[in-house]
């Protein structure tokens, strides 16, 4: 298995156990950013070929000495929207610890049902 | 404990079946398609040297739209989630000699620095979200530095809302000119700087959303700064 | 002049970058403009419709004037020009409930949430890229987190963190089935991918679809994933609950539909239709079944929700074009009946403070229309005849005979049973029980539901016609070649 994909997947699964097995919100959260970086790499790595540079086709970059500019495209958006989600996650936790004195998910059990 | 054990159960196999997976999909190889048509076309096409930037903004312009909206979501809904009647910043002790004097001596060159990397979209790697990200931690400096200090929501808000505005302002009047929603009609139609590849003054369309994106990063991380580190009075819920 | 159809997503986005500045002018303004411009977006989504319908022709929005797959495309054909009229027309109808219901501070942010959420499923339903389908999808759930959040109060809070964090591991999930396909591909326009699809490897397909599917599913409010909908559900502003059951729910169906339906080259492709088939069943087992205890009834149509979600997923998982169609059929029929009963449950909520049942007590003479509306919901949905569901429903018993899923007879008509059980317990509550002085209602908000009440009544009673547009739109999802051929794909071949 190459490096990269290895590396990749083994930040998704480290993000996925801190979601599901971690109790302190807060640590949620750092397991669902983690998950995230693992994806991005991941993109980046099935656009990459080797031996080739950045897609800036300047200073002598031919086109067919560039990587794939598309997934770098989509990482650029992948993580402003990583970055909106946790912005979002957090303004949450902030008026959850306010109401509920606690970050403890198996304390935050008001809705059942 | 149980959770553990079925927690690592769970990934387990969705680790085993991304592997397999992936393993279809050899690393390093050459598989473009679309992306070849970038790379041969990009500089006649849009201008830009940077290809990722073209993607972003030429040919996935909705992508970029969209993410700019993402953004945009993420701090109107982080206001509307914090507000309270009345908030102030809470901070006891003043940034020491070192963070004061340097917040207020960096303070220009970041702000300098941001706009650089915003305007330079189209030929250096960054563009507008990390440019604008570079002026709100100007921002951010200050807030650390100073513990009176806080931005004018008056100002900053409808900044933000006026950069979206021009963002799809000037997508419409590509609808106008060229027939297409987002269409690059500097470049396209009126052929601005095409002697210029690879120098500031080119790229149609591409400098001006950087700049309207760079703004709006900046006032929006910004406000979502002045947000969270604000606390609510005593009795101001 | 069919380009002047990408106004359906600038036109919301440009309202909502408006708004900061119109608050500045006049604070007051911000809701009457919302009403403003999610009635021009109903003009143009009734134009667009009109023109998909009467030409035959989907509308094909090429961003920056690329042809796809090099620049995104929207693919508005029948489908989507269907939902994006119902899409608007729903949040018309909910921006003039929010005037009642909305009471929370800060409303101008309400109001650019309100139109960012219209304008996500809006994208979601109309985009012709995969990883575009991603953005507007995320644009969707953002906007929702925030606005579950809006009433600040500690169950609502957990309701958006639950939300969060499953739509956090579904955009995770979906973003590694888009590389995986674009691993295999080079691609992510969906025409392009059914083009090439019966090139791309087996496993890596069924590997990405499933995960895709995954994604979704947090959305789509599938089995494993819903857990949150519920309690989003029940603790949202009553108008986004609406909204929520509307339309964002069928956006994320449609595009699992979508998704689906474009990889059907793939050898193997069965093994993902059954997965979803179990996914939808038991959705609807374990809705129904949790609805049946429910003492708070926003709470209970929500799980109704869930139930009716499910039979739209097992319906488009069948493989054939009238289950599809059926599906099609289902969804629109839900959105109208569910509109229609968020918003009655919200204003009774608004007017006597709660949706617990003992609230409802003595309701058909306290608020008259109201629970009139809530009684030919309840009534619609549980599938009696002369009522819009029940043609759905009889739709999707057909398409499952068809297609020699003889069980799926039993599930439905169980569903059904299940519905008759608590509804006819919640209308016996409204019309038998208790006492209570009169409120008046609103006449405007009367008329609003009285109106989707007609149409309840006009699709129960003439049919037809409805279930030809279905058919149009069920057509549009299932046939692919067809859709490959309306995309007018430059030639980028490997």
């Amino acid at each position: 298995m190459n490096p990269y994909y290895f590396a990749s997947i083994a930040l998704i699964l480290i993000g996925l156990y801190a979601i599901l097995a971690k109790r302190n919100v807060l640590k949620m959260l750092v397991g669902l950013s983690i998950m995230e970086t693992g994806v991005n790499l991941l993109l980046i790595s099935v656009g990459y070929v080797s031996g080739r540079s950045a897609p800036i086709l300047s200073e002598g970059i031919t086109p067919d000495r560039a990587v794939d500019p598309i997934p770098q495209a989509l990482v650029l958006t992948a993580i402003v929207i990583g970055v909106a989600t946790t912005a979002m996650a957090l303004s949450v936790v902030i008026n959850l610890y306010e109401k509920y004195k606690t970050l403890n998910v198996e304390e935050i059990r008001r809705l059942r049902g | 404990m149980v959770k553990r054990i079925f927690a690592i159960v769970f990934i387990l196999i969705i680790g085993f079946w991304m592997a397999k997976a992936l393993d279809q999909v050899p690393f390093g190889q050459d598989r473009m398609l679309v992306g070849k048509y970038y790379l041969e076309h990009v500089k006649e096409e849009t201008g830009a040297v940077n290809a990722v930037t073209a993607v972003v903004v030429n040919y996935r312009g909705f992508d970029t739209l969209g993410e700019v909206t993402v953004l945009f979501i993420a701090s109107t809904g982080v206001a509307a989630l914090l507000w309270r009647k009345k908030r102030k910043r809470t901070a006891k002790t003043e940034g020491s000699v070192v963070l004061t004097t340097g917040a207020r001596l960096l303070l220009p060159f970041i702000m300098l620095f941001g706009v650089y990397i915003f305007i330079h979209g189209h030929l250096t790697p960054g563009g507008g979200f990390p440019g604008g990200a570079t002026i709100a931690t100007a921002f951010l400096f200050l807030y650390l530095a100073f513990t009176v200090y806080e931005v004018d929501h008056k100002i900053f808000e409808p900044l933000e809302g006026l950069a979206g505005v021009g963002y799809v302002t000037v997508g419409l009047i590509g609808l106008a000119i060229g027939g297409y929603f987002l269409f690059d009609w500097i470049w396209q139609t009126w052929g601005i700087g095409k002697e210029n590849i690879g120098r500031l003054l080119s790229a149609g369309f591409i400098p001006i959303i950087y700049t309207l994106i760079g703004i709006k990063v900046g006032t929006e991380l910004t406000g979502i700064v002045d947000n969270m580190i604000k606390e609510p009075e005593e009795g101001g819920q | 002049m069919s380009q002047y159809a990408s106004l359906l997503i600038a036109l919301p986005l440009f309202g909502a970058f408006f708004i900061p500045i119109l608050k500045r002018i006049s604070k007051s303004a911000v809701m009457p403009f919302l009403v403003l411009v999610t009635l021009i977006q109903t003009g143009i989504a009734a134009w667009v419709f009109n023109e998909v319908y009467i030409t035959g022709k989907p509308i094909i929005i090429m961003a920056g004037g690329f042809r796809p797959p090099i620049g995104i495309n929207l693919y508005i054909g029948h489908f989507a020009a269907l939902f994006v009229l119902v899409i608007a027309v729903t949040s018309l109808l909910m921006t003039i409930f929010s005037f009642k219901a909305v009471s929370v501070e800060p409303k101008d942010k309400y109001a650019m949430l309100f139109l960012l959420l219209m304008l996500g499923a809006t994208g979601m339903i109309s985009t012709g890229d995969i990883f575009n389908l991603f953005v507007f999808m995320e644009i969707t759930a953002i906007s929702a987190y925030a606005l579950i959040a809006y009433n600040k109060t500690g169950e609502a809070s957990e309701a958006a963190l639950k939300y969060i964090v499953l739509g956090g591991i579904g955009s995770s999930f979906f973003l590694v089935g888009v590389a995986l396909i674009y691993g295999s591909l080079g691609t992510l326009n969906m025409a392009h991918i059914a083009q090439l699809a019966h090139l791309v490897n087996p496993t890596v397909a069924k590997a990405g679809l499933a995960l895709l599917i995954f994604g979704l599913a947090v959305e789509a409010e599938q089995f494993p994933l819903n857990a949150w909908a519920p309690d989003a559900y029940q603790e949202a502003p009553h108008p986004v609950t609406a909204m929520f059951s509307a339309f964002v729910v069928k956006a994320s169906l449609y595009a699992m539909g979508r998704v689906i339906y474009i990889l059907s080259a793939v050898e193997g492709w069965s093994s993902i239709l059954r997965l979803l088939i179990i996914l939808g069943t038991l959705t609807v087992i374990i809705g129904e079944m949790s609805a049946l205890r429910q003492n708070n009834v926003k709470r209970m149509f929500a799980y109704s929700s869930i139930a009716q979600v499910g039979l739209i997923a097992v319906g488009l998982a069948l493989g054939t074009e009238s289950g599809v169609s059926a599906s099609v059929f289902h969804m629109f029929n839900h959105a109208i009946v569910k509109a229609l009963m968020f918003l009655a449950v919200g204003y009774v909520a608004v007017e006597l403070g709660g949706t617990e049942i003992n609230k409802f007590e003595g309701l058909g003479k306290r608020m008259p229309v109201t629970a009139f509306a809530i009684t030919v919901g309840a009534i619609s949905i549980i599938g009696i005849p002369l009522f819009n569901i029940f043609w759905s429903k009889m739709q999707l018993i057909l398409a499952a005979l068809n297609a020699q899923y003889t069980w799926m007879v039993a599930l439905i008509l169980g569903a059904s049973l299940v519905e008759a059980t608590y509804y006819i317990r919640l209308i016996h509550t409204i019309w038998f029980k208790g006492e209570g002085e009169k409120v008046k209602e609103s006449s405007v908000l009367a008329l609003v539901m009285l109106l989707l009440v007609a149409l309840i009544i006009v699709i129960g009673i003439y049919p037809e016609p409805f279930w030809n547009v279905m058919q149009k739109a069920g057509s549009d999802i299932f046939n692919v070649a067809q859709y490959i051929k309306n995309v007018p794909l430059m030639g980028v071949s490997p």
